[in-house]
């Protein structure tokens, strides 16, 4: 280490009415592993946009240094050449193709007719998945891989590519804990090897276990210099980012808890592609008035299909009893579930939670759509008050009522589908990962307003990945693993390792 | 004024071929060609209008066509064999475009099919029932008042009345919808009020003198106007209307929402094919009689009618105003051409070129905004 490979300076970027970019000055180093961090619009992307060439040379301002030579890349494909690659978030690849033709796309080996040398391509492959220690058959679909697996293949691409800056943007989002320390793994080896990383990550502990240095973004700036990862605590990188300390990221408040709301008993769900197994299997919990509880465990675990076995989306194909108040419910679809007062906010927010090409008032109202209609007609007036009384209340950020919603930010987008849930006057709220993909001033906000709602009486259930957050907002946690609930934990019970022995699957007295 | 064309592209166009036109052959303009020219519209019309809401659900049917025909065979059969007209019609509409849209809606909401197979389906069914029930050779309308409902006119004094009722409610729509709410004001979109007070004006002046310059409105125009003003209220401002816009933008969001898609879906293509039901109904009473190959690729002009009416063929987004104009530019095309004597089989062709222009537009549009 040591040797300076990249050197971005003064990089200045604007956009009709912003500046994306403003001055920003960092250097990477051969072998080195940068953590790049900052909240959603800091200007991370547009800074590996400027970087792989993206926007080419003169759409910004400043100068990029390859090994001390100044460079000016017309598009994506002279940054490619010069060995700067970059693994996106979402996969740049061919589900129906095999391995080997997906990591060398365009550049197959051909014989004098113009047909693909198989074995050719094949042996390739295997060498350049053998670089990652990774035991790919090049042979096979790429479809049929794993998200992780798949995530390797377009690792082992750039490198078939001689890239000697990789560039990660958020990889461990679709990952499990063991692809993700698999991951880890390869961009050990890949340091190792000198081929310097950018890793760009919401995840702060992954930083820490992960980087060598970080450099911290806020509103297109750099904030101070570069820094060693050894020499800073994950407060003063917060700090950095938000400009404000870590005490304020989780307003705790002690409630009291009181009459049980939400019971489920018995919750299976089967696993439409294997009849033996289940995705849920024999759940049961119950849920108070006056706490928020929060459930834990590994992705594919079980929770988001709990979740939804409740709010009926399996519809007869999942098993249980479900009970509100000390009355049984028999729900079959979300549409019984919303009319017994049960609201899920979906993971997914994009697919599964909003209308994109649909204004404000139309995505807010819709699940409550009955009491802004009589018998024919809607009561637009209505409609627009109640939301514009919530675009308030939940300090949306909009221009107005009447923009899509796609054109907001991803956290006043999930204050929007919260927002719909909201004017339902449910009495139970499920959130699935409510804070996913948001920055770190939203997610407070998202914070105080679930402390609000359990003050005034609804009941929460929070499903998190990131457990400072579970063990920071829940008062009671309940860990899943494998499909099976592995362990209830009263907040003061509950500490990382804890968590983390259950979620892995050792079963504990319930 | 880029805007302005860009949303209100498929109405200038339709004002350029009309007074392209009128240039070309002087007869165009006559009272009596536009009047043929509207009740031909009526026809694939009123299909369109029921076809509008199948693709906001980005679905399609392409059962239309055979509901035409087996509805005009089915209402002439009922009433040779004695039954009254209005018995008759009713039993049509229900018993042969209900029952058909129900079976498209529901098999393809319940099992999940896309509509094309079902409908595709379906089609060949009906066809093949209508050949069926004639053995294949038209049938004669033995009811003398039917003939009145496809062919017959609204007499003058009264159609003025209704014009002149028309114009009054037109212009209140008008002030009512041209008022905005910006930053909690109320405001009013001038550009909007102006634009809408000129459109209303303007086509009571074409409705006084298309009709009233020569017998009065006929009767199938005024059908297809209350169902268009049906057709536009439930889409702007029902409940179900605004479920409609929910499903074609994103099926899953809705129905997680709470939407009940199977019901709305299958209501979706009863209405359809009652409408094409209607539609039939009132071809079989213009014709005086019914032919098993009646409303042969009458899908692809309400088809076409919705896609140049603006309608995204990936459904959430489209109006019923659009198709009415996307109708009356088929019409005007198909009517034109025959004017000038160009022969039908080229009318085809032109006709497909206009909806693959048609989408173009839609598309690049697209990615305009995006």
């Amino acid at each position: 280490m040591g040797e300076e490979i990249l050197e971005m300076k003064n990089i200045i970027k604007d956009f009709p009415g912003v500046r994306a970019l403003d001055h920003v000055n960092f250097t990477l180093e051969k072998g080195e592993i940068l953590a790049l961090v900052g909240e959603n619009g800091a200007g991370k992307s547009t800074l590996m946009k400027v970087l792989s060439g993206v926007w080419p040379y003169p759409t910004y301002e400043g100068d990029i240094y390859l090994d001390d030579a100044l460079v000016r890349f017309e598009n994506t494909r002279e940054a490619e050449k010069a060995g700067i690659g970059i693994i996106h978030q979402e996969l740049n690849l061919l589900p129906d193709l095999s391995v080997a033709e997906n990591i060398f796309l365009d550049r197959q080996p051909l014989n004098k007719f113009g047909g693909i040398k198989w074995e050719e391509l094949y042996h390739n492959a295997e060498k350049v998945l053998s670089r990652l220690n990774m035991d790919i058959d090049p042979r096979i679909d790429l479809g049929d891989l794993t998200v992780g697996k798949q995530q390797m293949v377009e690792i082992a691409k750039a490198l078939s590519l001689d890239t000697r800056i990789l560039v990660f943007d958020e990889p461990t989002s679709a990952l499990t804990e063991a692809e993700i320390k698999e991951l880890f793994t390869v961009i050990n080896e890949l340091r190792a090897s000198d081929v310097s990383i950018i890793y760009i990550s919401h995840k702060l502990e992954e930083i820490e276990e992960l980087a060598d240095s970080v450099v911290v973004l806020r509103d297109g700036a750099t904030i101070g210099d570069k820094i060693n990862i050894s020499e800073v605590t994950l407060d003063e990188i917060i700090n950095r980012m938000v400009g404000r300390d870590i005490e304020d990221l989780f307003p705790t408040v002690d409630f009291e808890r009181q009459e049980k709301t939400l019971e489920v008993k018995n919750i299976s769900v089967p696993d439409p592609f294997n009849p033996d197994k289940k995705l849920v299997d024999d759940v049961s919990f119950a849920a108070y008035k006056g706490e928020i509880l929060g459930i834990s465990g590994l992705m594919g675990a079980g929770r988001t299909e709990l979740v939804n076995a409740i709010f009926g989306v399996y519809g007869k194909k999942s098993e249980g009893e479900i009970f509100l108040n000390g009355k049984k419910l028999n729900i079959k679809s979300p549409a019984d579930a919303i009319d017994s007062g049960i609201a899920l906010v979906t993971e997914d927010r994009k697919e599964l939670g909003l209308l994109l090409d649909k204004n404000l008032v139309m995505n807010m109202t819709l699940p409550s759509i009955k009491t802004f209609s009589s018998k024919f007609a809607m009561d637009t007036h209505k409609e627009r008050t109640i939301t514009e009384k919530y675009v308030d209340e939940l300090n949306i950020k909009t221009p107005s009522l009447d923009v899509f919603v796609e054109k907001l930010s991803g956290g006043n987008q999930q204050k929007v589908v919260i927002g719909k849930w909201l004017i339902t006057d449910s009495d139970v709220l499920i959130l699935d990962e409510p804070t996913r993909g948001i920055d770190v001033g939203a997610k407070t906000e998202v914070y105080r307003l679930m402390n609000q709602l359990v003050e005034s009486g609804v009941t929460v259930i929070m499903i998190s990945s990131e457990l400072p957050e579970i063990m920071g907002m829940s008062d009671r946690i309940i860990v899943m693993s494998e499909g099976k609930k592995t362990a209830e934990l009263e907040k003061a019970e509950a500490d990382q390792e804890t968590i983390m022995k259950y979620a892995t699957g050792n079963k504990g007295a319930e | 004024m880029k805007k302005f064309i860009k949303n209100n592209g498929t109405f200038i166009a339709l004002i350029f071929l009309i007074i392209i036109l009128s240039f070309l052959s002087p007869s165009f303009l006559s009272s009596r060609n536009l009047t043929n020219l509207v009740r031909q519209v009526t026809i694939n019309g009123i299909i369109a209008v029921g076809m509008t809401m199948v693709i906001l659900l980005a679905g399609i049917d392409l059962s239309v066509g055979s509901t035409v025909g087996l509805s005009a065979v089915v209402v002439t059969l009922l009433m040779q064999s004695g039954i009254g007209m209005w018995l008759a019609i009713l039993i049509t509409l229900v018993g042969v475009g209900g029952v058909l849209g129900f079976f498209n809606g529901f098999m393809s909401a319940k099992f999940d099919i896309h509509p094309f197979i079902i409908t595709l389906g379906v089609m060949t069914i009906a066809r093949g029932l209508s050949l069926v029930l004639t053995q294949g050779v038209s049938v004669p309308v033995t009811n003398r008042t039917f003939a009145e409902i496809g062919s017959g006119y609204i007499p003058k004094i009264p159609s003025l009345i209704i014009l002149v009722i028309a114009l009054v409610l037109g212009l209140i729509a008008v002030f009512r919808t041209s008022m905005e709410i910006k930053n909690g004001d109320k405001v009013r979109n001038k550009a909007k009020l102006t634009g809408g007070i000129i459109l209303t004006v303007a086509g009571f002046l074409a409705g006084f003198l298309i009709f009233i310059g020569y017998q009065g409105i006929p009767i199938p125009v005024a059908i297809f106007a209350v169902i268009v003003m049906i057709g536009i209220y439930t889409l702007r401002k029902t409940r179900f209307g605004r479920k409609l816009y929910a499903i074609g933008g994103n099926e899953k969001v809705a129905w997680l929402s709470g939407i009940n898609i199977l019901r709305s879906k299958t209501m979706v293509f009863v209405i359809t094919g009652v409408l094409s039901a209607a539609s039939g109904i009132l071809l079989a009473s213009r014709l005086n009689g019914a032919s098993p190959n009646l409303g042969d690729g009458f899908e692809l002009d309400a088809i076409a009618s919705v896609i140049i009416g603006g309608t995204s063929f990936m459904g959430g987004v489209g109006t019923i105003t659009g198709t009415v104009i996307g109708a009356i530019i088929i019409g005007v095309i198909n009517n034109g051409m025959s004017l000038l004597g160009i022969n039908s089989f080229y009318q085809m062709i032109v006709k497909g070129f206009i909806i693959i222009l048609a989408v173009m537009i839609d598309v690049l549009n697209r990615r305009d905004t995006a």
